[in-house]
């Protein structure tokens, strides 16, 4: 029944919140069907907004491990997938120049799993329990990684043409991130559940601030979170995220601020490297800037 | 174009079964979404039944959220598809959605403006019979001069975008230049001297028969890396003449080259890198039609810029990106601006190329507000108004991107 996937919803938000991730109802639901279908999703969003935290708190959840895959230009298969173990299967030859047997028995005995280095995604699906396979930034790679990775999200599993196909032995739970920097294959977010993750709004903001920061009291905490909202209206090269808002109350509380105001000015100021990270950012929050923004807080 | 859902329920007989209303329901919702430019395949229909049957049906919410989580698979769509859904499924609000310019979602009626639709070739909009003064040329564009900062609230006729002859020559002279540029060679490339590395499960394989001497060595060639290319296109008035002319150029430089993003301007930027990617001219076109507002009217390349800056800079702007602007330099906006947004985008791309059709002229020189203030920030400013000057450039921006 309807009513009933609604409680489900609301009960994964509820225990998402345990785990210290604060996600909006609708996420919840997304995160629900992800679990349940055991299909990849797809997080896009700025850099900062929480993607990669996501995969994080679902293996905190389903207590399992979390495998993961941070691309970058240039990756290619084999650092992703596997690799022989080449030092071992030289040694292994000489050892074998003694063995009397044909050439395709010892081929066959230097190219068996005793050799093989499993890498992130070889790794994820011969684990069990099912883990969670976070392959992060995947618009870093390029198309022919991408093709690689078809084959692997929509059957689970890859050839390997020493070994033959290595099927999964458990669905792993798959979470991609991107930050759009390229544009991914329609081939690729077809087989893929799909979650736009935007800055978050003031109250999640300030209850992740809440959850993650236990010490900052409410008042303070209203204070930064509007303060940080306010950057973000800004015409800023790289808005802060929200992993830049937790550095800055963290910086905060170590200097001692214990109120958003003109007193604070000062110290404020020396915090700004947490929150702002290019120099042009910087030069644009300048001293009458921030009084005016820690005036409207 | 404007096809909907309440002509796709009058042609379909009416479902015999409660299995059959529900795929109905389901492949109708999927071709509406598929209207509205969403990349929704048949297999999505069969997962969007899996996921109503999982999830429920009754529960509006928790149905929005999974299909929506199934069916969007860009942010734009992910934007547009509350409004969708609700048009779709919550009856009395059944309403035609389009794309607007700026790629958000606007409710318009379904044929309000009859005397702008020219029905003889399925193009809904035309500025040459639209009966608003605009001087129509043989090509479709229009004639003026000069820099505004009013918008224009007219649309162009894209009926000549897809003329064979022209599409034919630029496509000979583009091949060349992707042939070319295939053959780029940058900098980290010549570095790494042969371009190739030992492959180490080739050489080991090889090896068996020799006792593990890896004597004769297996190499695999290094990836090579292509520079991108992002297409700023001024499409105002003062620009009207060669507008159509560098569209033609761009689309088909999108299709022979892979990472070719295009955007068109006036008093405001808008991406077409999708329209003119439609492998269907006609649908190209509509699609076009749908984005053109604004054309061949004010110029505010600042703003635009500025906006390009704002938008898309992050996704599209790396140090193997080169920026292609083509304007005139006239501009209604404060040059500062244009400065400002121009210093901003050179920091972060490769190169900036400047094309300025008036620039092939033996009496150029670069004297506007606009042309001005760009030219610091420009690593090749060069004229190109048609298909032989356009020849003339393409080995200069060649050489700026290598």
């Amino acid at each position: 029944m309807a009513t009933d996937r609604m409680h489900d919803v609301v009960d994964l938000q509820a225990r998402l919140a345990q785990h210290g991730f604060i996600a909006e109802r609708s996420f919840a639901a997304t995160l629900l069907l992800t679990m349940e279908m055991r299909r990849p999703l797809l997080l896009e969003g700025e850099a900062g907004v929480g993607k990669t935290e996501v995969a994080k708190a679902l293996a905190r959840l389903l207590d399992t491990r979390l495998i993961r895959l941070q691309c970058y230009e240039g990756l290619d298969a084999h650092s992703a997938l596997y690799e022989w173990n080449y030092q071992h299967q030289l040694l292994a030859i000489k050892l074998l120049e003694q063995d009397d047997r044909p050439i395709p028995d010892k081929e066959q005995d230097i190219f068996s799993e005793r050799y093989l280095l499993k890498r992130p995604l070889l790794e994820a699906i011969t684990t069990t329990p099912a883990p969670v396979l976070l392959i992060d930034e995947i618009d870093r790679t390029d198309e022919a990684f991408e093709a690689y990775l078809l084959e692997l999200l929509s059957d689970f599993q890859m050839s390997i043409p020493e070994l033959g196909v290595i099927r999964a032995a458990e669905r792993p739970f798959v979470i991609l991130t991107s930050n759009g920097t390229r544009e991914i294959s329609d081939a690729l977010r077809r087989r893929c559940l799909y979650q736009y993750v935007d800055y978050p709004g003031f109250d999640k903001e300030l209850l992740i601030v809440r959850t993650q920061i236990p010490d900052v009291p409410e008042k303070l905490a209203r204070q930064m979170v509007e303060f940080v909202q306010s950057v973000r209206q800004m015409d800023l090269r790289k808005k802060p995220g929200l992993a830049e808002t937790l550095d800055w109350v963290a910086a905060l509380l170590r200097l001692g601020v214990s109120a958003i105001d003109a007193d604070g000015v000062e110290r404020i100021m020396d915090s700004l490297a947490a929150l702002v990270k290019t120099r042009e950012d910087q030069a644009g929050l300048t001293r009458p800037v921030v009084e005016k923004l820690v005036a409207s807080c | 174009m404007l096809t909907g859902i309440d002509r796709a329920d009058v042609r379909r007989p009416p479902p015999s079964s409660l299995e059959e209303a529900l795929v109905a329901r389901y492949a109708g919702f999927a071709g509406w979404l598929r209207t509205n430019d969403f990349h929704v395949t048949s297999s999505d229909v069969a997962a969007s039944m899996e996921i109503a049957l999982r999830m429920g049906q009754l529960d509006s919410q928790v149905l929005r959220w999974s299909l929506r989580a199934l069916l969007c698979s860009r942010a734009q769509e992910w934007r547009r598809f509350d409004e969708l859904f609700d048009a779709y499924f919550l009856a009395p609000n059944r309403r035609k959605l389009v794309e607007t310019r700026a790629g958000g979602a606007g409710r318009i009626e379904r044929d309000n403006g009859a005397g702008l639709r020219d029905g003889s070739e399925g193009m809904p909009l035309s500025l040459a019979s639209g009966g608003d003064g605009a001087a129509a040329l043989p090509n479709g564009s229009t004639a003026g001069q000069g820099a505004s900062l009013e918008a224009s609230l007219g649309y162009a006729d894209f009926r000549h975008l897809n003329q064979p002859d022209e599409l034919f020559a630029i496509d000979a002279a583009i091949r060349r230049f992707a042939q070319r540029l295939q053959g780029i060679q940058l900098r980290r490339e010549r570095r790494a001297n042969a371009g190739r590395v030992i492959d180490m499960a080739w050489t080991v394989r090889r090896s068996v028969s020799r006792g593990g001497l890896p004597l004769d060595l297996g190499w695999r060639r290094k990836r090579r890396l292509r520079p991108r290319i992002v297409l700023l296109l001024d499409v105002s008035r003062s620009m009207s003449l060669y507008s159509f002319f560098y569209l033609r150029l761009a689309r088909v430089l999108s299709a022979r080259v892979s990472d070719v993003h295009c955007f068109i301007f006036h008093t405001r930027l808008v991406g077409v890198e999708q329209a003119l990617r439609d492998p269907d001219p006609w649908r190209s076109q509509e699609r076009l039609q749908l984005l053109s507002a604004g054309w061949a009217g004010g110029t505010r390349i600042g703003d635009s810029l500025d906006e390009f800056n704002q938008r898309h800079a992050t996704r599209l702007l790396h140090s193997r990106t080169a920026v292609v602007v083509v304007s005139d330099g006239y501009d209604a906006g404060e040059p500062a601006r244009l400065e400002q947004a121009l210093a901003t985008m050179r920091r972060r791309c490769r190169c900036l190329v400047w094309l300025n059709p008036l620039a092939s002229r033996t009496d150029f020189t670069p004297a506007s507000a606009g042309m001005q203030a760009a030219l610091p920030y420009v690593d090749l400013l060069a004229g190109a108004r048609d298909l032989a000057s356009l020849e003339r450039v393409l080995p200069q921006v060649l050489s700026v991107l290598q």
